[in-house]
């Protein structure tokens, strides 16, 4: 490694300083996958806004330092009926659900997966035995900054709820790797809620890779209000005949705040399916990002997918990049896709105020009504109303303009 | 209670209204007719406050005060209420929500004490009996999916809801079949009282034949070319706008 090079990427300094620490460090198959990572990180760099895929989002100034600290993990919810393993143990005892799994689902293989793959200290991977149904969610919810690794599996027939909930402090920058596994049958439903504390100072960065079996759906919801620069990508393969993925979420951002959600779902085999409702909120001097790709691969025919964006604008210097995208390599196959960036609508407006309402409420009236399509998404019923809580709580400063 | 001063009123720089003079008073029903392209969804959205409206001239006074420099909102819980021509739908947004919403902040603006949910879901059952409005119509999103005869049904609730003293209604009877026209006309009936105002602005006579009004004016290009009693709707249900128009010129 050239010295140039080191010094041109924090994130090779940390690995060149950290790695004989890291946990399980001299593991065999670790070590390998580790330094598979770290050699993606090296040929790529820091993403910066050369990159296609981080146009909207560059990298390269944010992080000077690359993540630094500890991410701490709590975990609420019904543990009782999972296996854990805390990914800080890795080694010799590492459960083979978890070394077969571990830095091997790569639907999103970006520089960043591949960094918390090679510098995580932190993280833990949860698996949900086949057959086994979850009513209530799991809950992780994080704090701290640095470079942490999540692996949730869920196996054959199984059903689960994760939430995530990242909360950070202000000045607590963090990576954070995910993957997860849905086996055969299995449903699992995921939701993230990405929110910096009253500073805006944080960069957050989480990258989630989804692998969806024959006849497994994934529901993922993700909900952000923004930091300094906050992303999540998403990438989702549809490995198995008639797995399902249905994408939605929602970004309520004000201030300098920005928040990208980029998705990539691959249809890789027949008669799959995925849809994805993004609806956005952008007021102040604030960006919100949806940029999604969705490939229908050779053979995969009978896919069929939708693709929706939108976002409303709250004053005249907020900004939103909407930008679906489809590459299709097969025929017989349903796809459609469209955005949107609006302003309220003025009849509307007018109607709601001659009846009395006064112009702050009813423009706070329609813009939830604008988001509620992408919020009732969610099916579980306590879930969907902590993301309104959530919206709500991004919706009382980006409506603060108005009386 | 409202008096309308040589009304002048430009759209996107446009005149529309151009000197309009009318005197309703407690109790009376006026009606406004005219021909498509007349002013008179204008004159309706400008005495509603609609941003866009721009009174260039004259002065609408309502209760003896000038309520040109009113909001919408302000116009609204002081007592005046505009039944569109054009429900708008919005998705989203229940219909029992917006009903409960809209009339806790009227009450709220006026110093009253605003109704708990259950007052007002009982509240609004009894009215919506009366106009023949389903309860399962009250959980929809507002408007949405609607027929032009439900919209228009759904104005009239929030009429006898609000209980204005200053009632615009404009184009209500546009789109309604008979029977459905037959019940609006009711739930406007009973709104009549003799502290309450009534502006039916409206191009046909039919509508008139179940609302019978005091003073009928004739509304062409911006100005009133003719007034008078309720055989004037007959006149010109007889003549057609065309023959008025050639008298007045």
């Amino acid at each position: 490694m050239s010295e140039r090079a080191l010094a041109d990427n924090p994130l090779l300094q940390q690995f060149a300083t950290n790695a004989a620490t890291l946990p399980g460090a001299g593991t065999p198959w670790l070590d390998t996958r580790r330094a598979d990572a770290i050699r993606l990180v090296r040929k790529n760099g820091i993403p910066n806004r050369r990159v296609e895929t981080w146009k909207y989002s560059d990298l390269r100034n944010a992080v000077p330092d690359g993540f630094v600290g500890t991410i701490c993990w709590k975990l609420d919810g019904p543990t009782d009926a999972v296996e854990l393993f805390d990914l800080g143990m890795l080694g010799s005892e590492t459960p083979d659900w978890v070394m077969q799994h571990l830095g091997t689902v790569v639907a999103s293989r970006g520089t960043l997966d591949a960094a918390s793959l090679a510098l995580a200290r932190t993280g833990l991977a949860i698996r949900i035995p086949s057959g086994t149904a979850l009513q209530a969610p799991l809950k992780i919810a994080y704090s701290g900054g640095g470079h942490a690794r999540m692996l949730f599996v869920v196996e054959a027939g199984a059903s689960a709820t994760i939430m995530e909930i990242n909360r950070g402090e202000a000045s607590n920058s963090c990576n954070i790797g995910v993957e997860i596994v849905v086996n055969r049958g299995a449903q699992c439903t995921h939701v993230n809620f990405e929110e910096a504390a009253d500073s805006a100072t944080r960069v957050t960065v989480e990258e989630i890779s989804v692998e969806v079996m024959e006849g497994g759906q994934y529901r993922g919801h993700y909900f952000g209000l923004g930091s300094k620069l906050a992303r999540v990508e998403v990438g989702i393969v549809l490995s198995g005949a008639g797995a399902q993925a249905h994408l939605s979420g929602t970004g309520v951002l004000h201030g300098e705040r920005h928040y990208d959600v980029s998705t990539h779902v691959n249809h890789a085999v027949r008669d799959t399916r995925s849809t994805q409702l993004f609806k956005n909120i952008a007021a102040g001097h604030s960006r919100v990002i949806y940029q999604g790709k969705v490939t229908v691969r050779e053979g995969a025919i009978g896919s069929d997918s939708s693709q929706t964006a939108k976002a409303l604008l709250i004053g005249d210097r907020a900004e939103a990049d909407l930008k679906p995208e489809l590459e299709i390599l097969t025929d017989d196959v349903k796809c459609s896709h469209g955005a949107a960036v609006g302003d309220l609508d003025a009849d509307s407006l007018f109607y709601l105020r001659s009846r009395g309402i006064p112009e702050g409420h009813a423009r706070t009236m329609l813009v939830r009504a604008f988001l509620e399509e992408a919020v009732e998404k969610i099916e579980n019923e306590d879930v969907r109303t902590a993301a309104w809580q959530f919206v709500e709580r991004g919706l009382a400063e980006a409506m603060k303009i108005y009386p | 209670m409202l008096e309308i001063e040589n009304l002048h009123v430009s759209v996107g720089g446009k005149e529309i209204v151009k000197g309009l003079t009318l005197s309703v008073r407690p109790g009376e029903v006026h009606a406004i007719m005219g021909p498509n392209g007349s002013g008179k969804s204008t004159l309706s959205y400008a005495l509603a406050g609609r941003e866009g409206y721009e009174i260039t001239h004259g002065r609408i006074f309502y209760k003896g005060a000038d309520m040109t420099a009113l909001s919408p909102e302000e116009r609204s819980a002081s007592g005046a209420f505009l039944a569109m021509q054009y429900p708008v739908e919005i998705p989203g947004v229940t219909t029992m929500n917006f009903l409960k919403t809209a009339l806790n902040a009227q009450r709220r603006a006026r110093g009253e004490d605003e109704f708990d949910a259950v007052s007002i879901l009982r509240l609004v059952r009894g009215k919506a009996a009366a106009l023949n409005i389903p309860e399962e119509m009250l959980k929809r999103a507002l408007n949405v999916g609607f027929s032009g005869g439900e919209k228009k049904r759904l104005e009239i609730l929030q009429m006898a809801l609000f209980e204005p003293s200053l009632a615009i209604l404009d184009e209500t009877d546009s789109g309604l079949d008979i029977d459905a026209l037959k019940l609006v006309a009711e739930g406007v009936n009973a709104l009549r009282t003799p502290d309450r105002g009534m502006l039916i602005i409206t191009h046909y006579q039919r509508l008139l034949n179940y609302i019978v009004p005091d003073r009928v004016h004739v509304l062409a290009d911006g100005r009133i070319i003719a007034e008078g009693g309720k055989e004037l709707a007959h006149e010109l249900e007889a003549r057609g706008y065309a023959g008025l128009i050639r008298d007045a010129a």
